[in-house]
């Protein structure tokens, strides 16, 4: 029986090689797409799952500001762990995490900058699934100049050495010997430490070796008992059922006894298996984007369902009597119901192999594209799953309903066609094109507005000149030359300037809620992004000062502040110059106020800055250049590093890089959306392209009486393309609103961003009608250019 | 084996009803080679339609080897047919996608007859029909003549104690007609009942008996000598 089927299907496929490509076409497209999105989809959700104790680990953060500057900080003190562990019986374990960044390894002559370095408990192996794999497991550190690495970083650093005993300088004087190596992390974990030291030995460097004070007067005696620096990233292993807004208070009423100033200090947990999709505070952080490509994924393929479904139940008249005769010898229901599965299961594994052999070649562009590295091992449970999965859907959805009309066909009818595949077929062919096309226009809408948010940003202005500025992030020696390194550099022609400042302007800084001023609100909790600058840095980037003035470079700067008109307003301030300001330690004057300027992304609100005039604090080195001697400032600029840290690689970045690699998630959605909505119009099209090949092909007699009867070429392409002219119009009525609210909704991320004009619907829905014109006039121009005579006989 | 009583069959649209069938009484015995003739619009296809099983009257009663199956649902009709007729038509109905093997085998599949015994039966009836030459071609490689032989093998295939033929002759020249006619003689003859609705009164000679149908009633019987 099932050998008859497929030897049915196949000579079908042969037989309509026109209808069998458009179909293969577009389920292998479809598939593809499908797939591969949903394997990002997966991939981003199993982020940390790989950890036995997953669902039991937290991660502690603390809100800190009121009104605008409220945020949530991620990292926090040393000690609240210790007293956890100790004090809070619901706390199996603790991990602190001290990532401090880009610090200079070296071994014999081969120096590395290693950005994923971090101090970390030795409890980091075992709460997490990091075991060593080589080394003591229950000892990882053996002593303060113990370090851990991954086998990738022992590869990197000694070859195929065995790397336990191994010695390695870190900066210019500290030695640290492997005592362990892990495996390297999954792609899907969100830890990412190559190099670890245990945090012993930042205590020791912190508190012990450098004496470490916050007013003057008094030393903190080790890093459990400062309660001041929110530095350490706090993850905590929990017994089962526990009350998790109980234990935040807990946490609290620790921090709060032992400093009491800083209270109110509210406490909030995050579990480890959210931290990849959302923020500390429990917001989106990533997990829309994850749903609304699902939802694409989903689209893609229903589209492409929706061509089978529309071309196999179109053409289900031509195979009436066909059906009709298999039902006269003997077929019952149930035997046609089957065939017509197995054709459609016959289809799908040819389009399931041209998929597989494309995401095959494909593969690799999409790690590259998407940053992942999938890889199809026959080991991959989930990924095999996942596509199994599609497959099995895709097929179902596309193959029960023209499986069911196909079988039910009243044979006598049908054997003299008048088939009953009357108005409640045609008109559920016409919901699905009109769900295709207005999918398709969703997509076209949603490219739009992403497109134009980004120019948005490239183009906004940020209150600030970031073209055609080098960033370097200097160290101890060039730091302390910077005049020097400042003069020599200005005789370079194609230097305009120079500056420095203690964050890097694009991005995130530190910030601090330990201030006071004249007239602050008893219930005021505001924080400060703190920017340490000199006296250049306002001129350097084109910063406006709307009152007062700015820093003279002399020594009483160091108590005066500038700030930006969002802490004017929220500090409560009428005139503000002139007024007294406390920063943490440092009391001055106000001496004048910055116009605001993004120093963040502009998915946030400007916030409160202060400006402190602390060149001592300034690690970043700016130049301005003219830009096509940029080159030879660089050039320049690395003589000069290799004369003060000639033991640490020369690294330095465009400012506008730096800037557009805030935006790197939106421009690849931004591109991908590109890609989908493209891949959907084609899909849309070629099933567009096979239903108006069949209406001709119907209407064939219909055209040839209009023809006779004197119907002009023009007017019979009017007819063929008006009936699918309404279906695209209803499609674009559909789409608007959709589109307008998934946008919306896209947008609300961004505290600065366009409006939606009428402008993007009119350019996507002109465009989808031209496309769908286009693909329908193909095939109405042929039938309308027909010779009457013939297709009369043809019938 | 049949005998219908009463059996009326209308066909309504929104404004006209029209009587297809009206009060038709006829009897017809095992081993028969009856035809049915009558002008266009007299309601012979519709009681060979009805006779088939394809169809159900409005009223009447339609007794089948003594069962009475007028108000049979789809299903129960469907298995009645399958194993008890054969149907002939004039326009062959052949299906384009299998050769003529696999046109033949297919009510043996549909049957559920094993694979080898397939192979058996439908080579025994192709020969029977002077047409196993061509068992490997599709129907569009046929002349018409042989296209209807095939039809009947594929009629035949699953020994059914009657025909229906509804104008196997219809689109075939005279010499072709003669062959399928007698082919349907020599089976009649070997005990199959048949029912052959026909315009020509050549191909009626051919028979026991004609009923001649006007507006859905029987206006006269002739026996044939």
């Amino acid at each position: 029986m099932i050998r008859n089927y497929l030897k049915t299907a196949w000579r079908n496929i042969v037989n309509n090689k026109f209808y069998a490509t458009i179909n293969v076409a577009g389920l292998t497209v479809g598939l593809v797409v499908g797939i591969f999105m949903l394997l990002w989809v997966q991939d981003e959700l199993s982020f940390d799952k790989a950890n036995t104790n997953a669902d039991k680990i937290y991660k502690v953060g603390i809100v800190g500001g009121t009104g605008i500057s409220k945020q949530i900080f991620n990292n926090i003190i040393a000690p609240v762990a210790t007293f956890a562990k100790s004090e809070v019986p619901e706390v199996k374990d603790a991990v602190r995490i001290m990532a401090l960044g880009d610090a200079p390894f070296k071994y014999k002559d081969k120096v590395f900058i290693e950005p994923d370095f971090a101090f970390v408990d030795p409890s980091y192996f075992t709460v997490f699934d990091f075991p060593l794999i080589k080394g003591d497991k229950r000892h990882p550190f053996q002593d303060n100049s113990s370090v851990v690495i991954t086998a990738s970083t022992a590869k990197k650093y000694f070859g195929d050495e065995d790397p336990i005993g191994k010695v390695v300088m870190m900066g210019q004087d500290q030695q640290a010997k492997v005592t362990g190596v892990i495996a390297d992390y999954p792609a899907n974990s969100s830890f990412k430490y190559h190099i670890m030291m245990p945090t012993s030995m930042y205590n020791y460097q912190g508190y012990v070796k450098n004496k470490r004070t916050y007013d003057n007067k008094s030393f903190v005696s080790s890093m459990d008992g400062d309660w001041s620096q929110f530095g350490f990233q706090t993850y905590l292993l929990l017994k089962s059922d526990v009350n998790m807004a109980a234990l935040e208070k807990k946490l609290q009423a620790i921090h709060e006894r032992n400093k009491p100033e800083d209270a109110p200090v509210p406490y909030l947990t995050q579990p480890l298996l959210q931290m990849h999709l959302y923020k500390a505070d429990g917001t989106d952080g990533g997990f829309s984007t994850v749903r609304t490509f699902g939802i694409v994924a989903l689209m893609i393929l229903i589209i492409a369902c929706i061509n089978y479904v529309n071309l196999s139940t179109a053409r289900s008249m031509l195979r009436a009597k066909e059906v009709s005769m298999r039902k006269i010898i003997g077929a019952d229901k149930f035997q046609l119901f089957m065939q017509f599965m197995v054709e459609t299961a016959f289809l799908f594994v040819i389009s399931a192999v041209f998929a597989f052999v494309l995401m095959f070649v494909l593969l690799p562009y999409f790690n590259q594209f998407s940053g992942k590295q999938i890889t199809f091992s026959l080991t991959n449970y989930n990924i095999w799953l996942c596509i199994v999965a599609t497959l099995l859907g895709t097929l179902a959805a596309s193959s029960i309903y023209p499986a069911i009309l196909l079988s039910s066909f009243e044979p006598l009818k049908a054997l003299k066609g008048k088939v009953t595949v009357g108005i409640g077929n045609v008109a559920f062919r016409r919901i699905l094109v009109v769900t295709q096309f207005a999918v398709s226009i969703v997509l076209i809408i949603g490219t739009l507005v992403i497109g134009n948010q980004l120019k948005f940003i490239r183009n906004k202005n940020l209150g600030y000149d970031k073209e055609n500025i080098i960033s370097v992030s200097m160290r101890q020696d060039m730091k302390d030359h910077f005049e020097v390194v400042k003069n020599e550099l200005l005789k370079n022609p194609g230097v305009l300037a120079i500056t420095r400042a203690g964050r890097n302007i694009v991005t995130d800084g530190s910030s601090t809620g330990d201030s006071d001023w004249d007239g602050k609100p008893a219930n005021s909790n505001m924080w400060f992004n703190q920017i340490y600058a000199d006296k250049d840095l306002i001129p350097f980037f084109k910063m406006k000062i709307t009152e007062g003035s700015n820093f003279k470079g002399v020594v009483a700067d160091s108590a005066h502040f500038l700030i930006n008109e969002t802490a004017v307003k929220e500090m409560g301030l009428k005139d503000p110059v002139g007024k007294r300001l406390r920063v943490q330690t440092i009391t001055g004057t106000i001496i004048g106020v910055v116009k605001d300027f993004h120093f963040n992304t502009i998915h946030k609100k400007i916030e409160p800055a202060v400006f402190q005039y602390n060149p001592n604090y300034c690690w970043n080195l700016y130049i301005k250049t003219t830009g096509k001697d940029a080159q030879k400032a660089i050039a320049s600029t690395q003589g000069l590093w290799k004369q003060y840290n000639n033991d640490v690689p020369f690294t330095y970045a465009f400012l506008d890089e730096t800037y557009a690699k805030l935006y790197t998630t939106e421009q690849k959605q931004g591109s991908l959306f590109n890609l989908f909505s493209a891949i959907a119009i084609v899909i849309s099209c070629l099933g567009l392209f096979g239903l108006a090949t069949y209406s001709a092909q119907v209407k064939t007699r219909e055209i040839g009486i209009r023809k006779v009867l004197g119907a002009s070429v023009g007017k019979i392409i009017a007819l063929l393309a008006s009936e699918f002219m309404v279906l695209i119009i209803i499609a674009i009525v559909i789409a608007m609103p959709l589109a307008w609210f998934a946008m919306q909704g896209w947008l609300q991320d961004f505290a600065y961003k366009i409006n939606i004009t009428w402008g993007v619907f009119i350019i996507a829905s002109v465009g989808a009608t031209l496309i769908a014109l286009a693909t329908i006039s193909i095939q109405s121009i042929k039938a309308a250019l027909a010779n009457p005579v013939k297709s009369l006989k043809n019938e | 084996m049949i005998k219908i009583t009463n059996l009326e069959k209308f066909y309504r649209t929104e404004e006209v009803e029209t009587i297809a069938l009206n009060k038709l009484t006829m009897e017809v015995n095992t081993g028969e080679f009856v035809a049915i003739m009558g002008p266009s619009g007299c309601g012979k296809s519709t009681l060979l339609n009805i006779l088939g099983m394809l169809d159900d009257p409005d009223e009447g009663s339609y007794m089948f080897n003594g069962i009475e199956i007028a108000h049979f649902n789809e299903r129960k009709r469907a298995d009645l047919r399958k194993h008890n007729i054969g149907f002939v038509f004039q326009s062959f109905n052949l299906i384009d996608e299998l050769t003529v093997f696999e046109n033949v085998e297919l009510p043996l599949i549909y049957t559920g007859v094993s694979s080898a015994d397939r192979v058996k039966r439908v080579e025994e009836v192709l020969d029977k029909m002077q047409i196993m030459h061509r068992r490997n071609h599709y129907p569009q490689q046929l002349s018409g003549g042989q296209q209807q032989r095939v039809a009947i093998a594929r009629a035949v295939v699953n020994k059914p104690k009657l025909i229906l033929a509804d104008e196997p002759t219809g689109n075939l020249d005279s010499s072709n007609g003669n062959d399928v006619m007698e082919l349907l003689t020599d089976l009649n003859e070997q005990g199959t009942t048949i029912i052959m609705v026909t315009h020509s009164e050549h191909d009626a000679r051919y028979s026991h008996r004609i009923i001649r149908l006007l507006d859905g009633q029987t206006v006269m019987e002739n026996i044939m000598v």
